[in-house]
């Protein structure tokens, strides 16, 4: 029996119950500001918690909680729609759960394009894609950070359903972002 | 017991994932003759019970044991799978991803791990999947001890460990076990692409997981470090 590998084991689940506390009130942290944010509409208050999930005692919960790290995704998203002055992926979010479904929905659309369970799966791919105009931050971030395996077959197919939707600067910045990958 | 029949068994929490996932199943390609069952459970008292209740509900030889959060990508999936166990009748459960050793410290992924699926930041490029076809003959499988939850496909029933298993946690490893000491072997096909996405986003409390690794190293200190070659040999 390797002792060292028990060690590391107990070790590890030591912290976890110590730290089970403290994971529990920055994830309630999150969620509430994540809650008032929406609610309000205040994007500044949803980009505040970005420091805190990166830098702060937020940290706790991204290492532990599994959910903390698509919301820092979505919270990047919005950050830099916030910046170049585009629609903010939160648009009609209310609450977490919503914003987390939109995440897990556009997610799911573009995994469609990429594997391609079947014909009429890829259509309501496309259809939920071009119903709800995300950005090229929305998307780049999620094929980049999430589990996709993008190539240039999908980025192609996302351009396609985009076209009239984004602006020609949007599409060059798309290109630009997606044109080593 | 119906010879032709799969039977695809999943516990719930999460429709959003449940509807992606099934989606997935029903773009599988069915062999020539067979059926498949769709079941799922709702908000199970534990894995093990969820399983057990899905399992004698079922009349299908082939049960797929799966989380709710896995997407199976491969279309020939199913026929892959009756390759494996037409092969040699003493395979009785087929996994993604396994262990040929059982680890020092009872975590199954402290032990070097065989098989392969899309999880966390995969690294680019595999292969097209439109391209992939396993060859049961080029490919092969690997023997191992014990294989991960999030896709267990079985040939033979067995009950869960219900009375001991009361959360989430270690089904899996009983559950290996228990097909080793049956006389069983398992296997985990060799992927040249993953068959299956895992999207474990949300990562478990772990802190049930530690008690049944208690439980499981005080029970099984005989296996600890051990090849599937000596508890095969030496009984679980």
């Amino acid at each position: 029996m390797s002792y060292d590998s028990c060690i590391e084991a107990d070790h590890y689940f030591k912290k976890l119950i110590e730290n089970k506390e403290s994971i529990e009130k920055a994830w309630d942290f999150i969620s509430r500001t994540i809650n008032e944010g929406l609610s309000c509409e205040n994007l500044d208050l949803l980009i505040s918690l970005i420091p805190y999930i990166e830098e702060g005692d937020g940290t706790l919960a991204f290492q532990y909680i599994g959910e903390s790290r698509r919301i820092l995704q979505a919270l990047h998203i919005i950050k830099l729609e916030r910046k170049y002055e585009k629609i903010p992926f939160s648009i009609h979010c209310n609450t977490m759960e919503e914003l987390m479904e939109k995440y897990l929905l556009t997610l799911f659309a573009l995994r469609r394009l990429q594997f391609q369970p079947s014909e009429s799966a890829v259509s309501d791919a496309v259809y939920f894609l071009s119903q709800n105009k995300l950005s090229v931050f929305a998307i780049y971030t999620i094929t980049q950070r999430d589990l996709i395996i993008p190539d240039s077959v999908l980025y192609e197919e996302i351009l396609r359903i985009y076209t009239k939707v984004w602006t020609t600067a949007d599409k060059e910045m798309f290109l630009s972002f997606t044109k080593t990958k | 017991m119906n010879n032709h029949k799969f039977c695809f068994i999943i516990c719930t929490n999460n429709q959003l994932l449940l509807d992606e996932a099934v989606l997935y199943i029903d773009s599988l390609i069915v062999p020539e003759g067979y059926t498949v069952q769709l079941l799922t459970v709702k908000d199970a008292a534990s894995m093990a019970s969820g399983y057990n209740e899905a399992m004698a509900a079922s009349d299908a030889k082939y049960k797929i044991y799966m989380h709710q959060d896995v997407f199976i990508l491969h279309k020939n999936f199913l026929v892959d799978l009756l390759s494996i166990f037409h092969s040699d009748p003493q395979i009785g459960m087929i996994g993604m991803v396994g262990y040929e050793r059982v680890s020092d410290d009872g975590l199954m992924w402290h032990s070097k791990r065989c098989g392969t699926l899309y999880q966390a930041k995969p690294t680019p490029p595999y292969p097209s999947l439109s391209q992939y076809t396993y060859s049961l003959y080029d490919d092969g499988y690997t023997y191992v001890a014990q294989i991960d939850g999030f896709m267990m496909v079985t040939a033979y029933d067995y009950l869960w460990n219900a009375d001991l298993l009361k959360h989430w946690d270690f089904y899996d490893v009983y559950q290996s076990l228990s097909f080793l000491s049956h006389g069983y072997k398992i296997v985990v096909p060799v992927q040249s692409h993953p068959w299956c996405l895992h999207d474990d986003g949300i990562i478990a409390d772990l802190t049930n997981y530690n008690y049944y690794r208690q439980i499981f190293m005080n029970t099984h200190r005989h296996i600890l470090g051990k090849h599937y070659t000596e508890i095969i040999q030496n009984g679980t």
